[in-house]
């Protein structure tokens, strides 16, 4: 078998463009600490990070366009802050407010909504490549996924501390140990590390490599920016990862058991527990595993029985069959102490099916469970495995440890009895280790701006970019490193001038910096898949804020997804987007079309495409209609007094500002058109006003401004 | 995916458009040549001149027997029935009759193939293919994508990526009745490369062409006209925040974008029906008659998205993988014999083979002796990963050959052995790509189809 999972093409042809050895790769160096600097436009900044994107953008000779109007604000600012559009209601508030301060007091609102979190797990639940199902050849669902998913979304929400945050996914199992705790949170987190995509026929020795391997890639790759999976077959040709450190590594995940779930079953082969989470989980699984064996018990009674019973009616033909042999009375007392026997038998088999079916109709109620770590016996270090063959260890064992080429003196390394997993959280988020903050402020920094300071945000090695704005990067990583909050650094950066920054182009900009790589304005943005959805949701009035219990998943229990009817695996939804289920090649339409990305894959920033398909779904998909037909009847039902109105309203709803003449105009003129129509035709026997509506509301969700964060000229609107 | 004022580099603006409307159509929508040429500057450089412009791949799921189709073994035959190279296991000579086809004089089993043998001359059969698995689950990713250790971008994603489409109204890459299984659409995905590459579904495997559709076209209970307007609204406001906003790329990326969903909405049912086809040509394909219906239907649909100028189309057909009942395979090949055969004669009429690349295979073959000792049948072969056949035919390859050899009793290629990156960087060769640079940066490096193997088969270059 061939293990390439690292090839060296591009390397090859780079290595004579970049200069080799790590000490030089500036993502390993200490956080710089740079003096804010000094700017010409000193009335400019209203914040340190605006000094330092000034002063770049004064270097040359660039100035930042004028400030984004309010509307424009506030709908950036809801979309990026909970990925939903501003509630009407909302939107005129903020306008009256006359306080000087209105828009951070928009902000706070804002990051202490519940929505908050739903928005902002997502990011992580992309980079930590969450799913629900085993993916690759044979498709395995995780019925047990779902709570790391809540668990996300409330970590964000709670702003619980970013090194916390990590330490709790690698090694949560340990702290519960270290720290006497029951918190189910720190049973769900380290689900980061065992929800990864497998094979689960595969045999024990590749099943377990490729396990680590991966744990090894999303830890390195989500959480440092590093691609340490090259290593596992030669040493690292630019980044300064060898094959030994890929191999220290590997024997902290050797020494930790995934804990996924999955039953024994044709193409499963490495079946695991997982844990029972909520108050009285455990007594409630006990009693639920008590009653299961009850059942078992049962059913090999049954079993025996009607092997006897076969058993009994084997010996009855062979008799019945014999020749007459004379002494036909004794053949006819065997023959009846036969039949009485069975008859017998019968009957208690009667009583032991109908004992049977009541316990099964009985079985308790069983707790919820999580996918988690723990870790196994005998915590070791492994062997190199030549080439990443796991069938050819070779050399002495590696003790397990972390990468060399970022030496923490205070760290401590993985002790005998444990697999070292606590410990390699604990260097991870050391604050001598620069990346782990560096690569997070980064990522966040990504998502307000639509591009990271850094640009390849999921690589921080010799391939990856180097910063814009380096001392503006280590600054924020400074910040993280001072209270580890994401909320904190989340304000600070939305509330800066940069941020509020218009989108429209100027002259010199253009020129000089077209990219806008300096940030001379905002970039415009197409909103992700779930915001797009979940504003269709909301403005038909039918988005359940209420999170789902548990996941679709869950109800399907432990299967092939490919025996799983569609309709089961994606029933219809009204709830917010992050928790639709993500089966792993079975992801919902509108994922599919809107870039969600592969979650087999680590990945901090996704494409945004224009293809025709996407116009298509958003005219033609059921989902769609029905969303336009429930926003046309909760408009009707409004008894505004005449249609301009409506229009003005509908408009508001999906794009925030109020149209201007010619906008209402074409509402109108779709609303009167439609509702001339001759509908005897139609399927769908609706009064005329909703169909001429639901047309609107179509039209509204497919227009491009729904579903782009662009200025748009507010002088002639509200 | 940013957005910027910059003139679009070509690959920046494949990202973002879609992927039926490539270099070509690119053109036309900038509105000058120059913007064209400004854009093909980042064009993988595929410095030799295409011999195909398209690929029609129909993927035989199973891994259909060399041994009784295209290997002709007169050794094997010879020696059938007695001990093979493995212990106790049973050689297996073909079941049919093998004749020589053609000018060629290729060997066909032509008794199972009687139509497509008619055509020996147009075909370049490889004899002498091998590849990493004989496992259905690793290599049918590694036939469609190249890789099986991790997700990777299909084939056809791929020669999207490097071509783009010359259609404005239909998908670049589409794939007919594809397996669920082994990868399922992970087959025709296009992993890191930006979504726009993955093909668009017709149907699912065994499932009848007759009543599948493609999604979204149309909205039963919701007239046309009703669409139109509220299409005619769209564009109105799209054109107006145009003029107002200065995101002019994005917006434009909006325009363009609808303008291309509105020609698909016709474009596409208008491909998909069959209707105004002769009764001459449905007959030639063999549609409805019985077990041709639904490979004629596949193939006759491949020639009128070939001819739409879809640049990549891949069609399935499962029921290959004879453990047991070799016999059956009869009724496989009577399923595409007509069909395919069919495919041949109307792509030469209409003058398209020249630029048609056809690829006609399994995931692997098949062995030369029975396989009753692993739990088969006497009556069926095991996979064979390390000696298979495939051919090819239009598109710039040598018909009426018959290239690489596998041992005297077919166990495996030994001669002009030809691995599957070779296949691959052929076919790409074929495409005027150069598969060493047809790349895609993604995770720190550079990722292609054929990784860091793979010779063009220069023998098989017409």
């Amino acid at each position: 078998m061939n293990y390439p999972t690292c090839y060296f093409t591009a390397i090859v042809l780079l290595l004579a463009a970049f200069p080799a050895g790590g000490e030089e790769l500036w993502s390993l160096q200490p956080l710089l600490q740079e003096e804010v600097p000094a700017v010409r436009q000193a009335d400019w900044p209203t914040s340190d990070l605006d000094s330092f994107v000034l002063a770049r953008l004064e270097a040359l000779e660039l100035t930042p366009v004028g400030d984004a109007g309010p509307l424009i604000i506030i709908r950036r600012a809801s979309f990026d802050l909970t990925g939903l559009p501003p509630d009407p209601a909302d939107v005129n508030d903020y306008l009256a407010d006359e306080r000087p301060d209105r828009f951070q007091r928009l902000v706070d609102r804002l990051l202490a909504s519940p929505q908050f979190g739903e928005k902002w797990a997502r990011h992580w639940l992309d980079v930590a490549r969450f799913a629900e199902s085993s993916g690759k050849e044979f498709n395995f669902t995780y019925p047990h996924a779902w709570p790391y998913r809540n668990y996300v979304i409330e970590a964000f929400n709670v702003d619980k501390p970013y090194d916390r945050f990590l330490q709790e996914q690698l090694a949560g199992d340990l702290l519960a140990k270290e720290e006497h705790s029951q918190d189910k949170a720190l049973k769900i987190a380290p689900a980061f590390l065992a929800l990864g995509p497998k094979r689960h026929y595969a045999n024990e020795t590749e099943f377990r490599a490729d396990v680590v391997d991966e744990q090894i890639d999303v830890t390195m790759r989500a959480v440092m920016g590093l691609t340490v999976s090259c290593a596992r077959c030669h040493d690292h040709k630019m980044d300064p990862i060898s094959m030994r450190d890929y191999y220290s590594l590997a024997g902290i995940f050797y020494s930790s058991q995934p804990l996924y779930g999955t039953i024994s079953q044709r193409y499963s082969n490495h079946p695991t527990t997982v844990l029972p989470i909520g108050t009285g989980a455990q007594a409630l699984h006990n009693v639920a595993e008590r009653h299961e064996e009850k059942i078992k018990v049962a059913a090999e009674e049954l079993e025996k029985q009607c092997t006897q019973l076969d058993e009994e009616r084997k010996r009855l033909s062979e008799i019945e069959s014999q020749e007459l042999d004379g002494d036909s009375d004794r053949q006819q007392v065997e023959v009846d102490s036969i039949r009485v026997k069975m008859a017998k038998i019968e009957a208690e088999n009667v009583e032991l099916t109908e004992h049977k079916e009541q316990l099964e109709s009985a079985r308790p109620p069983r707790p919820a469970y999580t996918i988690s770590m723990c870790d196994r016996d005998a915590p070791s270090g492994t062997k190199i495995a030549s080439g990443g063959n796991p069938t050819e260890l070779v050399g002495e064992e590696i003790p397990r440890g972390f990468l060399t080429c970022l030496t923490i003196d205070t760290a401590a390394l993985p002790s005998d009895g444990q697999s070292g997993r606590l410990e390699l959280a604990r260097w991870i988020t050391h604050k001598q280790n620069p990346l782990a903050a560096r690569v997070m402020v980064n990522r966040i920094w990504h998502h307000l701006f639509g591009r990271g300071l850094v640009e390849t945000v999921d690589n921080f090695g010799a391939l990856g970019k180097p910063p814009s704005h380096p001392a503006l990067l280590d600054r924020l990583a400074w910040k993280m490193h001072s209270d580890w909050s994401n909320k904190r650094l989340i304000r600070s950066i939305v509330c800066s001038r940069t941020y509020r920054l218009g989108s429209q182009v100027s002259e010199a900009g253009n020129q000089l910096d077209a990219d806008n790589r300096y940030l001379w304005r905002m970039s415009p943005r197409r909103l992700q898949v779930e915001a797009i959805r979940d504003s269709m949701l909301l403005v038909s009035g039918s988005l359940d804020l209420a999170p789902p219990v548990g996941s679709t998943v869950t109800g399907l229990g432990d299967r092939l997804v490919r025996d799983v009817e569609l309709d089961l695996l994606q029933p219809p939804s009204n709830h917010r987007s992050v928790y639709l289920p993500v089966v792993r090649d079975y992801l919902p339409k509108i994922f599919e079309l809107f870039d969600f990305p592969s979650p087999n894959l680590v990945n901090g920033s996704r494409t945004a495409t224009a293809v025709p398909t996407q116009d298509l779904y958003l005219q033609h998909d059921p989902d769609v209609i029905r969303f336009a037909q429930l926003a046309a009847e909760r408009l009707l039902s409004k008894n505004q007094a005449n249609n301009r109105l409506r229009a003005a309203t509908a408009h508001r709803w999906a794009l925030t500002r109020t149209p201007r003449e010619d906008e209402i105009a074409g509402i109108l003129e779709l609303v009167s058109q439609v509702e001339k129509m001759d509908q005897t035709g139609a399927e769908t026997k609706q009064p005329a006003e909703v169909i001429a509506w639901s047309a609107v509301f179509r039209a509204l969700f497919g227009c491009a401004e729904f579903r782009y964060l662009v200025d748009v000229d507010e002088s002639a609107g509200s | 995916m940013q957005f910027s004022q910059r003139p679009l580099t070509r690959r920046g603006w494949m990202q973002r458009s879609m992927a039926g409307c490539g270099s070509l159509a690119l053109s036309a929508l900038c509105g000058s040549s120059a913007a064209a040429r400004e854009n093909t500057r980042e064009l993988p450089k595929s410095h030799f001149k295409p011999r195909a412009k398209r690929v029609i791949f129909m993927f035989m799921d199973g891994g259909p027997s060399q041994h009784d189709l295209f290997d002709y073994k007169p050794e094997l035959k010879k020696r059938h029935g007695k001990e093979g190279k493995n212990e106790g296991a049973i050689l297996m000579g073909p079941r049919w009759k093998f004749t020589q086809q053609g000018e060629s004089g290729m060997w066909i089993a032509s008794e199972l193939l009687p139509h497509l043998a008619q055509h020996a001359d147009k075909l370049c059969v490889v004899r002498s293919m091998h590849t990493e698995s004989s496992a259905h689950p690793l290599a049918v990713p590694m036939l469609h994508t190249g890789a099986f250790q991790s997700t990777r971008p299909s084939m056809g994603a791929w020669v999207l990526y490097g071509l783009g489409s010359v259609n404005e109204s239909l998908p670049g890459f589409i794939t007919i009745n594809p397996t669920r299984i082994f990868g399922g659409p992970s087959n025709y995905g296009s992993a890191f490369l930006p979504s726009t590459y993955q093909a668009t579904r017709i149907g699912w495997i065994k499932e009848s062409l007759k009543d599948v559709s493609i999604d979204n076209v149309s909205s039963p209970g919701i007239p046309a006209p009703v669409v139109a307007g509220q299409l005619r609204l769209i564009q109105s406001f799209n054109q107006a925040l145009l003029e107002r906003t200065r995101a002019v790329q994005d917006v434009q990326g909006a325009i363009d974008s609808l303008g291309l969903a509105v020609r698909m909405q016709t474009a596409l049912p208008h491909s998909m029906n069959l209707s105004s086809e002769s009764p001459e040509t449905l007959a030639m394909y063999g549609i409805g008659e019985g077990p041709t219906d639904g490979f004629g239907r596949q193939c006759l649909l491949a020639r009128r998205f070939a001819q739409a100028g879809v640049r990549f189309i891949q069609l399935s057909l499962t029921g290959w993988d004879h453990h047991s009942k070799i016999d059956l395979l009869a009724d496989r090949c009577h399923e595409i014999d007509r069909p395919v055969a069919a495919l041949l004669t109307d792509l030469e009429r209409q003058g398209m083979l020249e630029d048609t690349l056809i690829l006609w295979g399994g995931e692997f073959g098949r062995q030369p002796e029975q396989q009753a000792l692993d739990g088969g049948g006497k009556d069926g072969r095991n996979h064979n990963a390390d000696g298979y056949t495939v051919w090819l035919a239009g598109g710039g390859v040598r018909g009426g050959l018959s290239y690489g050899e596998t041992d005297p009793l077919g166990y495996e290629a030994v001669e002009n052995k030809v691995h599957l990156h070779d296949l691959h960087a052929t076919i790409l060769h074929l495409l005027g790509l150069d598969h060493t640079r047809l790349t895609y940066h993604y995770s720190g490096r550079d990722f292609r189809l054929t990784d860091l193997y793979g010779d063009v088969v220069e023998d098989i270059v017409a």
